[in-house]
C-alpha cells in the first residue's frame, strides 16, 4: 500500500527527515511514535501533499505509483486521508458543503455517481452518531467555534465518510479526554479492514490501547530507529524515549 | 468631452426641458457650478484615489432617446430571466429614460411610487431643491437630471414587498445618464427599496444618479443595490441622507461590474437615536476601479452609525475604501464602528483603505478596523487535502468572505438573487453555485 524509501525531507534548509524507511500494508496499522521535534507531524503533511515542505530525497510509493507527484486533491481522490492535528477553521464554508463536495470528488475519481443530498444524508447518519456529533452541526462552518475534541471527531467523521484506502492520523488523540478517545478509537476501529492501511500518529500510548496496532514504530532525529509490536508502545510509555535515542546512537 | 462641446449639449438640453422658469434658472445655476469647477481631479483629496478622466474625456450624449419597442421587449425578457418579482411594484428605466410599459406603479397603502419627469413641479419634496455643493458629478446631475423615481411613504406606511428600481442599459455606447432618486417619508414609515443596475449589452456609458433621502422620526429605510454593470460603465452615486430622532436607514450596496465605479454616501444623523447602518460588498478584476466614499456625520448625541465593506479585488483590480466619521462638538454617547475587510487574489491588486475619524464631542465610542489579506494556505491546504481542486477551493474560500455580507440581506429570495451574481462574477462560478 504505501513504501517510503530513504526519505529526507526539510524545511526552510532545515533537514527534518533524514532518510526514512517505512513499508505498510493493506490491512496492517501502523504507529510511529516519538518525542517531540523527531518528524512525526513532518511525515504526516508530506505524505497529504503540504508545499511547504520539500523533499530533498528518496521516494514514496502509494500503490505502486510516485505519491509525491501528485497534488494533494489527488491523492485525496485516490484514497489517502490525513486526520489534521490542528484542523483548520474554515468560516463561511459549512460542514455539509464540504464533506458532500469532498465525497463527490473522491466518487467522481472512482468513476462512481454523485449522491444528491437524500442519499448524503443517508449515508453521513450512521456515521454522525458513532461520531456522537448532532445534526445542527452540518450547517456550522467548518471547525469554526469547535471544542478540540469536536475537531477532532469532525475529522474521524470525515475519514468515515471518505472510506480511504490509506489513513494517516496525526496526533488524533492529543487533546481528548477519556471519553473521546473512546469515541474517537471506535471511529477508527470500525473502519478497520483487510483492503485498508493506517497509519497513526502519536506520542502517547494509550490511544494504542484502544486501536491495536499491528506495528510500532520509533521516529527519532528524523529516522525510524526502532521497530516493534504494541509491546515496544507499552515499553516506550513505561521507560520514554531516551533508551531507543541511545540505543540508536550506539548503533 | 470638452467644456464647449458639454455646455452646447446643456443649452439645447434647457430649451427641451419642460419647467417653470424657476427651475430652468435652478439648471443654469448648477451647470455654471458645475463649469466652475469642472470634472474633480486626483488633486483633490476627496477624489484621490480615482481618476475621473475616463468619463471626463468620453463622448457622452446626455439627452439620450426612449428606448425602441424592441429594446423594451429584450429588457422585459432579461427581467423575466432574472427571477425579478413579476408583481413587485417597480419603476423601469432603460438608457436613462422611463418606461412605462415596463413598470407597475399600483400604490400600496400610503405608499406613492412615480417616475419623476409625471411629477408636476408642486409633488416634489422641497429636498429636491437641495444644493448638492461641494460635490461636482451631483452638481452635473442637478443641471441634466430629467427622470428618476419619487418614492413617498405616509406617516406610518409599511412595504409589504420591495419597492424596484430598475436601470438597465441597452447596450449603446455614450450614454450619460443622470437619474435623480427622492425619497421622502413620513414619521414612522418603513419602506424597503431595491435598486437594479444591469446592462444589456457591454457599453461604455456613464451612469450618475443622485438618491437624496430624509428620514422623519422613527422611520425606517432599507434600501439594497445591486450594481451589476457589465465591464464597460462608468457608474458614479451620491447617496445623501438626513436622519431625524430614532430614524433608521439601512443600505447593503452590491457592486459586482462596472469599469470606473464611485460611491458617495454623506449621512448626516440629525436626531438623537438615528442610526445608520452601511454594508457593502464589491468585486473589482480585470482592471476595474471601485471606490466607496463615505461621510457620516454625527450631530446629534446618542446617534449610531455602522460600516462594513467588503471587497475582494482581482487581477488588475482596485479597491478603495474611504469612510471618514464625524462627530460633532455635543454628540456625546455616539457609538460608530467601521471595517473594511479586503481580499487579495492577484499580486497585482491594489487596495487602498482610509478609515477617519474626526472627534470633536469627549464621550464617544468609536471603532474602526481595516484588513487586507489573501486567501489562507492552511485553508486552501485544508480544501484541497480533502479532495477540492485548487480553483474549485479557492472560489469556496472567496465565496465565503462574501457570504459574511450577504448573509446579512434581510430577504430571503434578494439575497439568493444577488448571492447568484456575487458567484457568477466570481473567477469561476460553479462551486459557488454548488454551495448554495
Amino acid at each position: 500500500m504505501l513504501t517510503i524509501e530513504n526519505l529526507h525531507v526539510a524545511v526552510e534548509e532545515r533537514e527534518i527527515l533524514k532518510g526514512l524507511d517505512l513499508s505498510v500494508n493493506a490491512g496492517e496499522i501502523h504507529a510511529i511514535m516519538g518525542p517531540n521535534g523527531s518528524g512525526k507531524s513532518t511525515l504526516a503533511q508530506v505524505l497529504a501533499g503540504k508545499d511547504s515542505y520539500s523533499v530533498t530525497q528518496g521516494r514514496v510509493l502509494y500503490r505502486g505509483e510516485d505519491l509525491l507527484d501528485m497534488e494533494p486533491e489527488e491523492r485525496a481522490r485516490r484514497g489517502v486521508f490525513l486526520a489534521f492535528q490542528y484542523p483548520t477553521e474554515i468560516p463561511g464554508v459549512n460542514n455539509a458543503y464540504l464533506l458532500k463536495a469532498a465525497l463527490n470528488a473522491r466518487r467522481e475519481a472512482d468513476g462512481e455517481p454523485q449522491v444528491d443530498a437524500f442519499e448524503f444524508m443517508r449515508l453521513i447518519r450512521s456515521r454522525m452518531e458513532l461520531m456522537n456529533i448532532s445534526k445542527e452541526f452540518l450547517n456550522r462552518s467548518v471547525n469554526e467555534g469547535f471544542s478540540g475534541g469536536e475537531k477532532k471527531r469532525n475529522e474521524i467523521l470525515q475519514m468515515l465518510v471518505l472510506e480511504p484506502s490509506l489513513a494517516v492520523l496525526d496526533e488524533t488523540d492529543s487533546g481528548l479526554d477519556v471519553d473521546a478517545l473512546k469515541i474517537v478509537a471506535a471511529g477508527v476501529n470500525s473502519l478497520r479492514s483487510d483492503d485498508r492501511a493506517m497509519v497513526l500518529v502519536t506520542h502517547y500510548e494509550r490511544l494504542l490501547e484502544l486501536i491495536v496496532p499491528d506495528h510500532v514504530h520509533v521516529l527519532s532525529d528524523g529516522r525510524i530507529v526502532k521497530s516493534g509490536d504494541r509491546e515496544l508502545a507499552r515499553e516506550l510509555d513505561a521507560r520514554g524515549y531516551d533508551w531507543v535515542q541511545q540505543e540508536a546512537a550506539s548503533a | 468631452m470638452n467644456t464647449e462641446a458639454l455646455s452646447r449639449q446643456f443649452t439645447a438640453e434647457l430649451d427641451r426641458l419642460s419647467g417653470s422658469a424657476e427651475t430652468a434658472a435652478r439648471r443654469a445655476a448648477a451647470f455654471d457650478a458645475f463649469s466652475a469647477t469642472g470634472f474633480p481631479t486626483r488633486r483633490d483629496e476627496q477624489w484621490r484615489y480615482t481618476d475621473l478622466r475616463p468619463i471626463s474625456t468620453a463622448e457622452l450624449d446626455f439627452a439620450p432617446a426612449s428606448p425602441s419597442a424592441e429594446l423594451v421587449s429584450r429588457v422585459s425578457e432579461s427581467l423575466e430571466r432574472s427571477g425579478f418579482d413579476a408583481t413587485a411594484s417597480r419603476l423601469v428605466f432603460v438608457d436613462g429614460s422611463y418606461c412605462e410599459a415596463l413598470s407597475r406603479t399600483t400604490d400600496a397603502a400610503g405608499i406613492s411610487i412615480a417616475s419623476l419627469a409625471s411629477c408636476s413641479e408642486a409633488d416634489l419634496p422641497a429636498h429636491a431643491h437641495a444644493p448638492l455643493d461641494g460635490h461636482p458629478l451631483a452638481t452635473l446631475n442637478a443641471a441634466f437630471a430629467r427622470e428618476g423615481a419619487l418614492i413617498a411613504a405616509e406617516a406610518g406606511a409599511r412595504t409589504a414587498a420591495p419597492i424596484e428600481l430598475v436601470f438597465a442599459a441597452s447596450g449603446h455606447s455614450g450614454i450619460a445618464a443622470q437619474p435623480r432618486i427622492l425619497i421622502d417619508l413620513g414619521h414612522g414609515a418603513d419602506v424597503t427599496l431595491v435598486q437594479h443596475l444591469l446592462d444589456l449589452e457591454p457599453a461604455r456609458g456613464w451612469f450618475n444618479a443622485v438618491t437624496q433621502i430624509v428620514q422623519p422620526p422613527g422611520s425606517q429605510l432599507t434600501l439594497y443595490r445591486l450594481q451589476d454593470h457589465a465591464e464597460h460603465q462608468f457608474h458614479t452615486a451620491l447617496t445623501r441622507a438626513e436622519l431625524a430622532e430614532d430614524a433608521k436607514l439601512i443600505c447593503g450596496y452590491f457592486d459586482l461590474g462596472g469599469r470606473l465605479v464611485r460611491n458617495d454616501f454623506d449621512i448626516r444623523l440629525k436626531g438623537a437615536g438615528a442610526d445608520a447602518d452601511l454594508y457593502g460588498l464589491f468585486l473589482a478584476s480585470s482592471g476595474q476601479h471601485t471606490d466607496n466614499h463615505i461621510r457620516m456625520d454625527h450631530i446629534a448625541p446618542g446617534t449610531r452609525s455602522a460600516e462594513a465593506f467588503r471587497g475582494i479585488i482581482g487581477d488588475r483590480g482596485h479597491g478603495v475604501f474611504n469612510g471618514k466619521v464625524v462627530v460633532h462638538r455635543d454628540a456625546q454617547h455616539i457609538d460608530a464602528r467601521q471595517s473594511s475587510d479586503n481580499l487579495l487574489l492577484a499580486d497585482n491588486a491594489e487596495i487602498d483603505t482610509k478609515p477617519e475619524l474626526e472627534i470633536y464631542a469627549d464621550d464617544v465610542k468609536c471603532s474602526h478596523g481595516a484588513t487586507i489579506g489573501e486567501l489562507d494556505d492552511e485553508q486552501m491546504f485544508y480544501l484541497r487535502a480533502r479532495g477540492l481542486a485548487d480553483d474549485e477551493a479557492r472560489n469556496l474560500l472567496t465565496f465565503a468572505f462574501a457570504n459574511t455580507i450577504l448573509e446579512r440581506i434581510a430577504l430571503p429570495e434578494l439575497r439568493e438573487r444577488i448571492a447568484e451574481r456575487v458567484a457568477a462574477r466570481l473567477p469561476n462560478d460553479e462551486t459557488a453555485d454548488k454551495m448554495r
